[in-house]
């Protein structure tokens, strides 16, 4: 049976902001889990909150069945949302000195710094101070510093804000390597494509309270049935809005999703498609992240 | 000194039987617990590394290098220049004319001894001669007969100093002359040597002028504590402001990361204090320099060893400010209020030196921890402090150290992950 990071009950309040209500959740050892909520939900404080970096008013963090202490959280790494290394430290240098504060020895921590600073392809820049860097670089130096001690739990806050295409397929195919290689990996993304196509699961919160979680695909497949339909000619689904027990969903460049209501038949719908102009595309859909996301909220 | 061996071998006795007992009260298992060991390990591991990194970076900054090589170029200038621009007294040369009556050599020995001139003596065959010589410069002054003396200047009171002690020597001797006394007995007035005086008060009292070792050991403290208390201040600060706080408190307690800090700091101060009063000794010895003359190795230690104790107890202070603060105008006003306790302790010791007497304030603040540093020196330097009263000091120092040490290090953790604004001493000390 694999580890599991368990935030049982997370409660903390500033002044009169309840920042974490009563917040309950699992993250398996193995998987890549995206933390998903609107600004000011609570993310980083529950990741801070795992890492001892903020007290809590109840609840408690248990890793492997024992609950984290200090001696447990330096087998975690954490990259925070903003950029959290010295700027005038030589790349190199840093992610060894964190290393070996991690507990590396100075002969590991120099081993680690080289390989992962070949995998996140910046090996040449090993010399250069942080600042001197631009903000791809850095975030993946960011990255380097969280992985350098092979910690059993990653926890990213926001890992790839601000990444180009490159940047994104990059750190992304790190992080599922390294949850295929038995660690348990946690990270927040307001990019709900990226999380779709990284994760096995997701846990939605707001208001610093859970409002939705599980696999990826059972949240897709999940739900009231979808359609997608695209007619030539035809950009805003008007002709979906007058039918009774449909909702419009999205609509994007042409392509318009519909949410069909459980008596509703598909049929009839197809019906009033093909009455308003020539059909492209009708087909069933799962449901995307970006719909998840705000069914959860709403 | 041999009191003070005595003081310090007791004081080594009382610690080891105290360290002794306390290993004989201590569990064993605790001791042998590999868990207990291995975080003991893990805790100094990691103020260790942070204090290490501390030295490296610091060292490694251009500021600091050309600062300490501007400071070593200042000192040495300071000690070398008045060696090179000192003017060495020319030799006297005197011109005798005539008799030399008895006792008239010895009274231009004495004259020249008195006024640390060299002279040199030449016989002039007459006085039209020496006056010649005189108008020719080739001598400076001429004896004749061994009762007047000719120059070639216009004679104003103290323009030589040697030319009065002579003129006041040859007075002495013609007058002895006069009063017919044997050579023996002049000889005996020649030598005579002052009176022993007996003082009613201690030795230690007798005199209150500040040695000036003191008074640059106080200057040197107050300059470094001034520079790597800010340096600690804005240390805190950068790694509040930069986010690597988050990162580094992820691996070590907060208390680990302040004490590194503190101590790194600490480190890189003692060293650059040492190479500076080193160096300057090293200077003054090289070019015979009576600067730092008599300063002795127990000085040198004390002026390091207030710097170390000052630097321990405002460090903490400035590192809990530096918590709060989050960017560099913010440290400006949090720095101020702090360095008013060591700006007035520097004054007063600074005030009390030049006035040559210890007053009872400079005695008060000897004794407070925030202002020791400054006026415990100046009192030593004074002679107003016995050895037991600086250790006093000391001691009262560290025991309120360890306590502003925990209190800062409350505030450090509550203020150091607080951002997007300044905090508050309200919030610092409230829950959470």
């Amino acid at each position: 049976m694999s580890a599991v990071l368990e935030l049982r009950g997370l409660t903390r309040r500033f002044g009169s902001l309840t920042a974490l209500d009563d917040l309950s959740f699992n993250v398996s050892a193995g998987e890549v889990v995206g933390f998903l909520g609107p600004n000011g939900a609570g993310k980083t404080t529950s990741m801070r909150a795992v890492l001892g970096l903020t007290d809590l008013d109840a609840g408690e963090v248990r890793w492997a069945g024992r609950r984290v202490d200090h001696t447990s959280r330096r087998r975690f790494g954490y990259m925070p949302e903003e950029r959290g290394l010295y700027p005038g430290m030589k790349v190199g240098e840093q992610l060894e000195y964190l290393g070996r504060l991690h507990g590396l020895t100075p002969r590991d921590a120099r081993a680690a710094v080289v390989d992962w600073l070949e995998r996140l392809g910046v090996a040449e820049r090993v010399d250069d101070k942080v600042e001197a860097l631009s903000h791809g670089n850095q975030q993946r130096v960011q990255l380097a510093a969280a992985l350098v001690h092979g910690p059993e739990v990653l926890m990213l806050d926001e890992p790839l804000a601000g990444l180009d295409p490159t940047g994104i397929d990059d750190i992304g195919a790190i992080l599922v390597q390294e949850a295929r290689e038995g660690r348990c990996v946690l990270f927040s993304s307001h990019q709900l494509d990226q999380v779709e196509d990284l994760c096995e699961s997701v846990v939605i919160i707001d208001h610093g309270r859970l409002v939705a979680s599980g696999r990826v695909d059972d949240l897709a497949t999940s739900g009231p049935r979808r359609l997608v339909v695209r007619i030539e000619g035809d950009l805003d689904g008007a002709w979906a809005r007058r039918l009774s027990g449909v909702q419009v969903s999205e609509t994007r460049r042409g392509e318009v999703r519909l949410i069909l209501d459980q008596g509703t038949d598909s049929d009839l719908v197809l019906d009033a498609a093909r009455r308003v102009g020539h059909l492209s595309e009708f087909r069933f859909a799962r449901r995307r992240m970006s719909e998840v996301f705000r069914e959860a909220l709403s | 000194m041999k009191t003070t061996i005595i003081i310090v071998a007791a004081v080594v006795v009382a610690l080891a039987r105290l360290a002794l007992r306390r290993r004989r009260r201590r569990p064993r298992a605790a001791g042998s617990d590999p868990t207990e060991r291995s975080r003991r390990a893990l805790i100094s591991g990691g103020v260790g590394l942070v204090a290490a990194r501390e030295v490296r970076e610091r060292v490694r900054t251009r500021m600091f290098r050309f600062g300490t090589l501007f400071i070593l170029l200042v000192v040495g200038a300071a000690i070398v220049i008045p060696v090179v621009t000192r003017s060495t007294p020319s030799p006297e040369r005197v011109g005798i004319v005539g008799r030399l009556p008895r006792g008239v050599t010895g009274a231009i020995e004495a004259a020249a001894s008195s006024t640390s001139t060299s002279v040199t003596t030449s016989a002039v065959p007459s006085v039209a001669l020496a006056e010649r010589e005189l108008t020719e410069g080739d001598v400076d002054v001429v004896v004749v007969d061994g009762v007047g003396l000719v120059i070639a200047g216009p004679t104003t009171a103290g323009s030589s100093s040697f030319l009065d002690a002579l003129a006041s020597e040859l007075g002495i001797v013609r007058a002895m002359n006069r009063g017919h006394l044997s050579a023996a007995q002049i000889a005996l007035l020649a030598h005579a040597s002052p009176v022993p005086v007996r003082s009613l008060r201690h030795a230690s009292g007798a005199s209150h002028t500040v040695n000036p070792e003191a008074l640059i050991g106080d200057i040197l403290i107050f300059t470094m504590l001034s520079q790597y208390n800010t340096w600690t201040l804005i240390g805190v600060m950068e790694e509040k402001s930069s986010r690597v706080i988050e990162v580094l408190l992820s691996a070590v307690r907060p208390l680990q990361l302040l004490g590194g800090k503190v101590l790194g700091i600490a480190t890189v101060a003692l060293a650059q204090a040492a190479l500076v009063l080193g160096f300057a000794l090293a200077v003054a010895y090289a070019v015979g320099s009576n600067v730092l003359h008599g300063t002795t190795w127990v000085q040198l230690l004390m002026t390091l060893l207030w710097l170390v104790v000052g630097y321990a107890f405002y460090s903490w202070v400035y590192a809990a400010a530096g918590s709060m603060a989050e960017r560099q105008d913010q440290v400006q006003s949090l720095a101020l209020p702090l360095s008013l306790p060591m700006l007035f302790g520097y004054i007063t010791a600074l005030i009390a030196s030049s006035s040559g007497s210890p007053s009872l304030l400079l005695e008060i603040l000897a004794y407070l921890p925030p202002t020791a540093p400054f006026a415990m020196p100046v009192l030593m330097g004074m002679h107003g402090a016995s050895w037991w009263q600086v250790l006093l000091s000391i001691a009262i120092s560290l025991a309120l150290t360890v306590v502003v040490a925990r209190f800062a290090a409350g505030i450090y953790r509550r203020a150091i992950l607080r951002t997007g604004r300044r905090v508050t001493w309200r919030e610092v000390f409230a829950r959470g």
